[in-house]
């Protein structure tokens, strides 16, 4: 790797500040005993977390929230796997075409997608359905876990494959036991982008959700509109918390460069 | 007896032929290599036999039966391939059982011959290894070892040695020699090695742009090459252009005396002789007069390189404890007419 002189250094860490700086801020803020959002200067306490956690509808979200993230990411799974078999495999008519509708997501803004969906869900009476609101994330996410699978299988040495077949595999005992395994860091990786893309998405849910399926982003927008309190800075600060601890697990296990910067 | 019997094998890739009309017949229990250079269609032609890649046109049959059509998982075949293609995921005793696994050997007897497979090829201890922990040397005994254990009619090595460095590639073709003589399987080896293929194999198969040219024993191969590309591609050689007379074939206005039956007079032919087979003597005293124009001490050999009248000739003598004529010296070339191999020009007859 190359070394950075000085004026890059001090570049990068100008970036870092500016783009760090708000996280801390808001953390530190998180653990004020003030009633205003100030930083903690008389001392620290947990208050405002407690407030999140004796708030039945913060609450109501955040488990929302997870469970939302892990269905769809769990979905977007089961689409892209197959899918990106396909793509990255055989030659079919119409293959780029679904490469293109899987990845297009990623390209449309969500707030058109938020509107096109709130349209699409009052015409077919969908609204307000958890199971709709799943389907919705499993679009969005779907690219990130297509994206990793793809990577993955460009990097795979088709020969073990074959030596399988020539041992007596079958093709679905071939993927079963060499195939998925060899490609488990991509889908692991997808998975978890998928779950944080998921649980970090706005703007196409303020279209989509309903009173019973409001999101935690969606609350903390809808709290923030009427009030500000230290507690949005509490919520703010445990997602701040879950999110890196799922960069963290992403880290560990395949490094993050590889996944974000893609492997090809 | 015909085990295994390619006939009129072709395999084309859209408009190219990667392989052409192959036939070939091979015994039960014979080493074969199929020998040529990269590209020439070797890995395609494995890989028909082992059901990885379907031939266009011809026939496959193992045993009587045509297996040109059946899935590889149905073929049983062991495969050992270039790159090993071992399993990452799984120790060497699970690479090595995966086979028997997918042919349901009851656990007993597999944990049994897995132990055997390893013991053959000198990995007992390693079997609770992953293979990122082994060298290329010990992978490419767990290759063996996996395709070996099932107890394949007929085990397929593609380049199984050169992944490996030169010491390490002479013990493993010993190796590899051993364990088939030892266990008797009919094998078919792919390489690009002259001299891995000379050496190990009952009989040599020559490739050449998707065609077979000559099926021969080592030996023959190499005192009877039947073309040009395969004097030079097989050990190194002596070529020289000319005329077929009668007697002899006529270079550079000299007659050379050699046999050949089949030829007509005024046909262009080439003439190869081997290094090894040219003789130095004093000058005047052989066939062709030259001057030494360079000399290198090979160690067992001496490699001379000498200017004649018909262009530069290569010798090699023994190294027989006394000093050669040096560089710049006056020598004279001497031959057994015998030894003389005339090859008829194919693009002239053609
Ligand atoms: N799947 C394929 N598609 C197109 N061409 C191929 C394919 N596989 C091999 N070839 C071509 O066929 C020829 C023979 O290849 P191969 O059998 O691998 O040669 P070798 O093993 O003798 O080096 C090469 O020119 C190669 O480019
Ligand atoms: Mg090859």
């Amino acid at each position: 790797m190359q070394k950075n002189g000085p004026v890059a250094l001090i570049f990068h860490v100008l970036v870092l500040t500016f783009v760090l700086a708000p996280l801390v801020i808001i953390c530190l803020v998180a653990f004020t005993p003030e009633n205003t959002l100030s930083l903690p200067t008389t001392g620290l306490s947990l208050r405002w977390f407690e407030a999140v956690f004796a708030h039945p509808d913060f609450m109501a979200s955040f488990w929302n929230s997870i469970w939302l993230a892990t269905f769809s990411a769990t979905l977007a799974v089961a689409f892209a796997v197959p899918a990106g078999l396909a793509i990255s495999r055989y030659t079919f008519p119409g293959r780029d075409f679904l490469n293109a509708l899987f990845l297009s997501p990623l390209i449309i803004p969500h707030l058109v997608l938020g509107v096109a969906f709130l349209r699409l869900f009052a015409l077919i009476g969908a609204t307000g359905s958890f199971a709709w609101l799943v389907a919705t994330h499993t679009i969005i996410v779907t690219p990130y876990v297509l994206r990793l699978v793809l990577a993955a299988l460009s990097g795979l040495d088709r020969s073990a494959e074959q030596a399988a077949r020539t041992l007596g595999a079958g093709e679905w005992t071939t993927f079963r036991r060499i195939t998925a395994p060899m490609i488990l860091p991509g889908i692991t990786g997808g998975w978890l982008l998928a779950f944080i893309n998921s649980f970090d998405e706005l703007t196409m849910s303020i279209f989509v959700t309903s009173p019973a399926t409001v999101t935690l982003p969606v609350r903390m927008y809808m709290y923030a509109t009427e009030s500000i309190d230290p507690m949005m800075a509490a919520v703010s600060a445990l997602m701040i918390a879950i999110t890196a601890a799922a960069m963290l697990v992403l880290d560990r296990a395949f490094g993050l460069d590889r996944i974000l910067v893609g492997q090809r | 007896m015909a085990f295994l019997t390619l006939e009129r094998v072709s395999k084309e890739f859209g408009t190219f032929t990667a392989v052409r009309d192959v036939n070939l017949t091979i015994d039960k229990g014979e080493f074969v290599s199929l020998l040529g250079p990269s590209g020439c269609g070797k890995t395609t032609t494995l890989q028909m036999i082992a059901g990885l890649v379907e031939p266009t046109q011809g026939r496959i049959s193992l045993d009587g039966h045509d297996i040109t059509h059946e899935k590889p998982n149905r073929r049983g075949l062991g495969v050992v391939f270039q790159s090993y293609a071992l399993f990452p995921h799984m120790t060497v005793a699970q690479n090595v059982a995966f086979g028997l696994e997918m042919r349901r050997v009851p656990q007993a007897e597999r944990t049994e011959r897995v132990r055997e497979a390893l013991s053959l090829v000198q990995l007992s201890s390693f079997a609770d290894r992953y293979p990122r922990q082994l060298s290329g040397g010990q992978r490419q005994r767990v290759a063996i070892a996996r395709a070996l254990v099932i107890a394949p009619p007929v085990l397929l090595l593609d380049e199984p040695l050169s992944n490996l460095d030169a010491k390490l590639r002479e013990e493993m073709q010993f190796e590899l020699r051993r364990i088939q003589r030892k266990v008797g399987t009919t094998t078919i080896m792919v390489t690009h090695d002259q001299a891995e293929a000379l050496s190990i194999s009952d009989r040599v198969v020559v490739m050449e742009d998707g065609r077979m040219t000559q099926v021969d024993a080592p030996y023959r191969l190499y005192e009877q090459p039947s073309n040009t590309f395969i004097s030079s591609f097989v050990g190194k050689t002596n070529l020289l252009a000319g005329t077929w007379r009668r007697s002899g074939a006529e270079i550079g206005g000299v007659l050379l005396e050699a046999s050949a039956p089949e030829i007509a007079a005024g046909t262009p032919v080439t003439l190869s002789i081997r290094p090894e087979k040219l003789l130095l003597r004093d000058a005047g005293a052989g066939r062709l007069d030259g001057r030494v124009a360079s000399r290198f001490f090979l160690g067992s050999q001496w490699l001379f390189t000498v200017e004649t009248s018909l262009g530069t000739m290569t010798v090699t003598i023994p190294n027989q404890g006394e000093e050669p004529p040096a560089e710049g010296s006056p020598v004279s070339l001497d031959w057994s007419p015998a030894n003389l191999r005339v090859i008829a020009d194919t693009a002239a007859a053609a």
